[in-house]
């Protein structure tokens, strides 16, 4: 009786089309939205459970926001596109450094040329944006290709780029600055004359970042260009005869996913870690936002958010539950069950709902759309 | 029907002028050692429905394929709007107005019914990638215009109560329909339809005949029909056009073909 | 003379090293030709296999069985748990797959790698376990021709010979016997081979129990080299350059895969190297198997698909 859509009957367009069409979904949104936007900081201030310390803030609300920004860029390529990215962390190392560069000044020197390129120093924001279209220019080259290849060409290409950039930011020292360690601190994080430093501070701006893309993609994907992508993944042949340019359709899905996940890369190295070297964006990583998507669902933005909640959380969940219960678990013990549990949810998941944890809130929506009837 | 779709003459008078749309000359085809088309040359008028029948592997999918672009013919010319061409491609053949169904439903399976329709909207919709990310404004009215036009395709071909199911989920005969609709919604020139009726029964082929007659007739939509069912041929066709082992062996009125000896000896057979 | 000695030497080293890569490689064309599914879980059986027969072969050492007997015992113990392996696979995770798309199944096999390496960890340890089953020693040959002679290692070339020998075996197999006709039915069309009365349930036990044991005896070799750790999991990601550049579907291929890509990345690490910093190694495979894709998709020896509307 509470999940109901009778008498919601849309009398134009543009209401059918809207992303919540039902009500009910429109007050879930909202309270998700003050939630995140009002509650949070509020307990925060007050010091109130759980916001007691900041660990929830700093190790669980901020990574998760910041990966669920990855996992929907890489959703972008694998759910709409149909294609399997392995070398996503790559990207976010791209869009890292390349902030980290734009946010500590270029200086290229060009002998040949007799010239050289230098900019100042930019502010944070610009930096993370032109990171983002750096790592989007590069999407764009790896994507060139796949118009010729299909299947398996992006698998192969995105983990030559993983391994590739993994050597080229520990090689090349212009990137990390010459530091001798080869690691690198973050610029400070001034976004508007208003420093950002305090774990409240940061889990707001990413906030704010991952509800301003996640609203992008959301539009781009139910708008023509997401239909383009769809298309492509699912018949590649029959796209091309309704006019769809598969070169564009292609190289837009690359340049917006890798994008996005080269924000999400910015935003790793400067707001959650602060300071950072290439491992923390190897293929480990990769790895992580596969899972995220697998799982949370393919071709899903909600999914994004389900899987990274649920990659992040299960670990310290299976931490954390046996101390609890005043069960000793070392943490070998903990990283090896990490592995089997994601394993074998990923095998069950793809045998009884291959759409993921997405799909699976959709079927729990009609069921309740339903309840307190059974069908 | 919508102000966006140009008014045209009427189908009875455009057959009567005779105008030719579309044609092929000599083409031949072939796939390593195997010919799948030899010297086929013919043309269909602008308003008529062309009729194209043939044995199974006389080549007739492969000579659609040739016209919309995705076979490359060794040998020959396809004239299409007065421009003559060596070869198609897809994209061309999509922005010159040629549209197509599949033997083999070519639809976008994970996607529903309304958004099948809606990518053949594709070349109509402008607005790009910056518009679309922002959504409101520009993006959304363009959207809402071209849905417009689709739902009026989709009242049309009756498949209102199966507009938002993933068309992976509907029986064979309704996804042809989808299919026509996305063809339709292109608002081709030239309709190019592979075996429309194939796997339908008596009521859904009465029905598919239904629409294809209305899409000639008050689109005034030149046709090509790949079609096995006789009956169907004699009833909708305005010509013919017989393919067996990749040549034409005739070419007419389906009254006319009929009787030709060629065509019963390799394919109609005697009535008995 | 002495240049060209040293480029020989790098040459076969590499060789020889990229006969090892060959050998996980087997293991995955094997599965590929016979269910159509890139196994990306074959590194992790090459672990298992490896912990299995390595803690086995301790575990009896330290009771005082005589060597040959705890390899003997050793090699049967870890046979068997790959056996277990395989039907657990068939029956749990490829069985309700069957009919899905190529990429669900590649999806499936990456969570079974996870399940893999965390049970196989989880059950025999996680530690690095020296294996010594080859002589590991070097050998220096042409020592007339060449100061110094060309160093090889007698692992590497034991590795060579027992690729060469399943190489011969597993081709003979796919071309003559029955099974391998069925098997290469049920990698074109899962359903159209049911539908003629193909058994798919028990055939893909058998291939995957072979490729189990193909995995048994890279890490025989592996193990020997690198001893028995978790990083061996790493070279299923190895492997993929060398099917790409030798075919997915080619059993000769995956060995001339192996050997350009063995080759190639020692010859670049040693003379390209240098240049660029050191490290090459790393990458040199994969780029390599992405200018072989951009120009020959289907590799050296495997087949074109041809798609038809």
């Amino acid at each position: 009786m509470l999940y109901r859509e009778a008498g919601q009957f849309k009398t134009s367009y543009a209401a059918d089309m809207a992303v919540f069409p039902i009500r009910q979904d429109r007050i879930a949104l909202g309270v998700v939205l003050a939630v995140a936007y009002l509650l949070v900081p509020l307990l925060d201030l007050l010091h109130v459970w759980p916001f007691g310390s900041d660990y929830l803030l700093r190790a669980i609300l901020v990574p998760f926001l910041i990966l669920s920004l990855g996992a929907i860029g890489v959703n972008i390529l694998m759910g709409y596109c149909g294609q399997i990215s392995l070398g996503s962390g790559a990207f976010m190392a791209i869009g890292a450094y390349s902030a980290y560069k734009f946010g500590t000044g270029v200086h290229l020197p060009l002998e040949w040329l007799g010239t050289a390129i230098s900019i100042p120093p930019l502010p944070v924001l610009p930096s993370i944006l032109l990171g983002g279209l750096m790592a989007a220019v590069v999407g764009i080259l790896f994507g060139i290709p796949s118009l010729r290849i299909k299947g398996l060409y992006l698998a192969v290409a995105t983990l030559a780029a993983q391994f590739f950039f993994d050597w080229v930011f520990i090689r090349v020292k212009w990137f990390t600055n010459y530091t001798p360690s080869g690691s690198v601190n973050a610029p400070e994080l001034k976004f508007f004359g208003l420093l950002v430093e305090s774990p409240i501070e940061r889990y707001l701006l990413c906030l704010v970042f991952v509800t301003v893309f996640a609203v992008i993609a959301k539009n781009l994907v139910r708008g023509n260009l997401g239909r383009q992508w769809m298309a492509m993944r699912d018949m590649d042949i029959a796209a091309e005869l309704m006019g769809i340019r598969p070169l564009y359709a292609k190289l837009t899905a690359f340049a917006v996913s890798s994008f996005i996940v080269g924000v999400a890369g910015s935003l790793w190295a400067f707001v959650y870690l602060g300071s950072w070297e290439p491992l923390a964006f190897n293929i480990d990583r990769s790895f992580q936002l596969l899972f995220m998507v697998i799982i949370g669902g393919l071709g899903s933005i909600l999914g994004s958010f389900l899987g990274a909640a649920f990659i992040l959380i299960l670990p310290i969940l299976l931490d954390q539950v046996p101390h609890a219960l005043g069960v000793p678990v070392s943490v070998e013990t903990v990283s090896l069950s990490v592995l089997i549990i994601t394993g074998a949810l990923i095998c069950y998941l793809l045998i009884v709902e291959p759409l993921g944890f997405a799909r699976l809130w959709s079927i729990g929506k009609e069921k309740l759309r339903l309840w307190p009837y059974p069908y | 029907m919508k102000a966006d779709v140009e008014p045209r003459p009427g189908a009875a008078s455009l057959k009567e002028a005779g105008e030719v749309l579309l044609s092929v000359e000599g083409v031949s085809l072939s796939f390593g050692g195997v010919r799948a088309l030899r010297d086929v040359s013919f043309d269909i008028r602008k308003g008529e429905i062309r009729a194209i029948i043939g044995p199974n592997g006389a080549g007739k999918t492969s000579m659609l394929n040739v016209i919309n672009g995705f076979y490359h013919p060794q040998q020959g010319v396809i004239t299409f709007k007065g421009k003559r061409r060596h070869d198609m491609r897809p994209y061309l053949a999509a922005s010159q107005g040629i549209a197509r169904t599949f033997q083999n439903v070519a639809l976008f399976k994970g996607m529903s019914t309304l958004d099948n329709i809606m990518t053949g909207r594709t070349l109509k919709m402008r607005r790009g990638i910056l518009a679309q990310a922002i959504y409101w404004g520009v993006s959304q009215r363009e959207e809402i215009r071209h849905r417009e036009a689709v739902e009026h395709i989709i009242d049309f071909l009756e498949i209102k109560h199966i507009r938002k199911t993933p068309v992976g989920k509907l029986p064979y005969g309704l996804q042809k329909r989808v299919e026509l609709g996305r063809a339709l919604a292109t608002e081709p020139d030239l309709l190019l339809l592979d075996e429309p009726m194939a796997g339908m029964n008596l009521e859904e082929k009465q029905d598919m005949s239904r629409f294809i007659l209305t899409v000639n007739d008050t689109f005034s939509t030149t046709i090509a029909l790949i079609e096995h069912d006789m009956g169907v041929v004699m009833d909708l066709s305005d010509r013919v056009v017989v393919l067996d082992y990749g040549q034409k062996i005739a070419d007419g009125r389906p009254d006319e073909v009929q009787k030709d000896q060629k065509v019963i000896d390799a394919y109609l057979g005697i009535p008995h | 003379m002495e240049v060209f000695g040293q480029v020989l030497e790098v040459l076969i080293g590499g060789l020889l090293s990229g006969v090892l890569y060959s050998l996980v490689a087997l293991g995955f064309v094997l599965i590929f030709k016979a269910s159509g599914v890139f196994n990306f879980a074959q590194g992790a059986m090459v672990l298992l296999a490896g912990l299995a027969l390595v803690r086995s072969l301790d575990f009896l050492a330290a009771r005082g069985a005589p060597v040959w007997a705890a390899v003997i015992l050793g090699l049967v113990f870890a046979g068997v748990i790959m056996a277990v392996t395989a039907w657990l696979v068939e029956r749990f995770v490829l069985g309700p797959l069957v009919n899905q798309d190529g990429l669900t199944l590649f999806m499936s096999t990456i969570g079974a790698t996870f399940v893999l390496e965390g049970a196989s960890q989880m059950i025999f340890g996680s530690d690095v376990y020296p294996l010594r089953l080859f002589p590991t020693d070097a050998w220096f040959l042409f020592e007339s021709v060449f100061p110094g002679g060309i160093l090889v290692n007698k692992l590497d070339v034991w590795g060579g010979l027992i690729a060469g020998v399943l190489v011969a075996g597993l081709a003979i197999f796919f071309q003559s016997t029955k099974t391998g006709r069925a098997l290469r039915a049920v990698a074109d069309d899962h359903a159209a081979a049911q539908s003629v009365g193909i058994p798919i349930s028990w055939i893909w036990f058998v291939v995957w129990l072979v490729a189990g044991l193909v995995a048994l005896v890279a890490a025989t070799v592996w193990g020997t080299k690198l001893g028995v750790q978790f990083s061996i999991t790493f070279l299923a990601l190895k492997a993929l350059p060398v099917l790409i550049i030798g075919g997915f579907t080619s059993v000769p291929g995956a060995i001339v895969g192996g050997l350009i890509v063995g080759a190639g990345e020692k010859l670049a690490e040693v003379y390209l190297g240098p240049h660029m910093g050191g490290g090459i190694e790393y990458w040199f495979a994969y780029v390599l198997a992405l200018a072989v894709l951009l120009v020959r998709p289907q590799g050296l020896f495997g087949e074109r698909l041809i798609e038809r509307i």
